[in-house]
């Protein structure tokens, strides 16, 4: 089934670096365009950086069961999609660029990309989170070759084989189920002997033929010459090491968020994690944050739109009370 | 049954509005229509249809073998899309899923003729003495990969050394193969130099630049 996505920005014009934005928005993803579709409908003067992946995190979601209003689920592209589409019409200037560096200290504030220097009087920080590395040997070597983190991506070039999948939670099962439709065999290597996956999710996952589990197990080094050829793995009760012959690993052990180039301007807690108030407020005046990149707890699409939605409203009374709350 | 629904073709037509030049889709098929060849064909002929300034050629790759060389087309179902000038812009396999925003995306620069791309890039760009050829390799399945696509496009745009192809791996198993492509996005750079992911515009400059050291 033949299906096409529309996901860039309707128009590329270049924003200007001279003019001075209300608001400009770092990160595409649920809170994000939560927040552009707010702010442009108060008719704020806003900009939209989406970065490496228009939609966030949904984009390479095989499906979302849990977003209400989708009784019977809705793919994950496809919500991604209707987020951009939205955001979009309400007049929000979207541009693919991603931030390479922030100055916070002056007024306004300063956004920089690869390509251009921008200014605003606040910004909300939505960048999201990204897939967390095992950090062991041979993974950067692998990665893109037989590493990945992207079922939906490269799912097909499995087809018939055996892949490795490293993790309990719910994305490791949703993926792991996904990679069945190509897979010969999906062998899913876990650090507890339980998932912590939802329970309809652990039901699927049993049910599946095609699904094996290795529990209590970590793995220590991705084994390959020119292609991976397995994975070494030791059991964490034993101490016993062992070797699984895959031609592909997917690596779903948690997210982390990229907040280096934050550091020394925002506070961030000791995992990272761009400290907020309840009003999504940062440690400085006029900079909020929203979604997964300030919430190691929840990391949901709900809970991103929500707070993308409280920050944007919070950006609006901001304005109002501008340029007093500067001095 | 056409390809894009109405929504779709709506969405179309919005981005697709005043198109700043005309733009010649020039597809190749064959009688014996390869896989996705025939929906390859619908495809250019529906988006035609939604603007005044786009026209579908259809070229049978066997019978006019000619202009499949003259275009320097190897493979099919394959689209060369041509603006004031034949800047090198191709697709080859059915731009569906994330792709079909790479095809509009790219369109949309053809026909302005010019790339949005940072002056220090294009500096790069203008001082390149030698070939340079670029083949993404993208499934339609992968959100990350319309970015690679649309940036290598910019910079054949950008500069008449440089050809950019997107080959749909699912399509060209062969050429997967023979890239070792287990992943996408993978951009491959003068056979010779390979990047895995969606890497920034700065960082594919240094790796162009790196091919043509090799060469
Ligand atoms: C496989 C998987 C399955 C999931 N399933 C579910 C589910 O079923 N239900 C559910 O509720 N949640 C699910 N989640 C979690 C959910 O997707 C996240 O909580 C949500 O996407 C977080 O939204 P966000 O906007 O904060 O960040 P993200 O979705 O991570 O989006 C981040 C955005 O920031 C952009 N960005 C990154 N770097 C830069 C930069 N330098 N400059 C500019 N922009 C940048 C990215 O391009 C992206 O657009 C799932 C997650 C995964 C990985």
């Amino acid at each position: 089934m033949l299906d096409f996505k529309l996901t860039t920005p309707q128009r590329e014009v270049r924003p200007s670096d001279e003019e001075t934005y209300d608001l400009i928005i770092l990160g595409g993803g649920p809170a994000g365009l939560t927040a552009a579709i707010y702010a442009g409908r108060a008719r704020i003067h806003t900009l939209l950086l989406v970065g490496p992946l228009p939609g966030g995190q949904p984009a390479n979601t095989d499906v979302v069961e849990n977003f209400p209003g989708f009784p019977e689920g809705i793919e994950g592209p496809e919500l991604a999609q209707r987020f951009v589409a939205q955001a979009e019409r309400f007049g929000v200037q979207i541009v693919h660029d991603s931030v390479t560096g922030v100055d916070f200290s002056v007024r306004p504030f300063i956004v920089r990309t690869d390509s251009a220097t921008y200014r605003a009087h606040t910004v909300i920080v939505a960048m999201g989170a990204v897939p967390r590395r095992l950090g062991v040997p041979g993974e950067d070597r692998f990665f893109g070759r037989g590493v990945s983190t992207c079922a939906t991506c490269d799912g097909f070039f499995y087809r018939d084989k055996r892949v490795v999948v490293v993790g309990g939670g719910d994305s490791a099962i949703i993926e792991g189920l996904y990679l069945t439709r190509f897979a010969r065999e999906v062998i899913l290597v876990h650090r507890r002997d339980q998932l912590r996956a939802t329970q309809i999710y652990q039901e699927r996952a049993f049910a599946n033929p095609k699904m094996r589990f290795v529990w209590d197990s970590v793995v220590e080094e991705i084994l390959g010459e020119k292609t991976v050829t397995g994975v070494r793995v030791r059991n964490l009760k034993t101490g016993e090491s062992s070797v699984i012959e895959a031609d592909g690993v997917f690596i779903y052990i948690g997210m982390e968020p990229q907040t280096q180039i934050f550091a020394g301007q925002l506070e961030l807690n000791e995992r990272g994690y761009i400290v907020t108030d309840r009003y999504q407020r940062t440690s400085v005046p006029g900079v909020f944050a929203a979604g997964d990149i300030q919430d190691p707890r929840y990391r949901q699409l709900v809970v991103a739109a929500g707070t993308g939605a409280i920050a944007a409203m919070e950006v609006e009374r901001f304005l109002e009370m501008y340029p007093q709350n500067h001095q | 049954m056409p390809l894009l629904n109405e929504e779709i073709r709506q969405e179309v037509s919005r981005f697709l509005e005043d198109l700043p030049g005309p733009v010649r889709l020039v597809m190749f098929t064959q009688e014996f229509e390869c896989e996705y060849c025939a929906e390859t064909r619908q495809l250019v002929e529906e988006i035609a249809d939604l603007s005044p300034r786009i026209t579908a050629e259809i070229y049978d790759f066997q019978a006019d073998r000619a202009k499949a060389e003259e275009l320097g087309v190897d493979k099919i179902p394959a689209i060369a899309v041509i603006g004031a000038q034949d800047y090198g812009v191709r697709f080859y396999g059915i731009p569906s899923g994330y792709e079909f925003s790479s095809l509009l995306h790219t369109t949309r620069s053809v026909a302005a003729g010019k790339p949005d791309l940072s002056d220090a890039t294009l500096k790069v760009l203008g001082g390149l003495t030698k070939p340079v050829h670029i083949q993404v390799f993208v499934t339609p399945t992968c959100p990350y990969c319309p970015q690679a696509v649309v940036l290598a496009h910019q910079m054949a745009i950008a500069s008449p050394m440089v050809r950019a192809d997107m080959v749909e791996a699912m399509e060209f198993p062969h050429l997967a193969y023979k890239y070792q492509v287990m992943g996408v996005p993978r951009t491959v750079i003068n056979e010779t130099v390979h990047i895995e992911g969606a890497a920034p515009e700065s960082m594919v400059v240094a790796k162009l630049q790196e091919a043509l050291k090799n060469n």
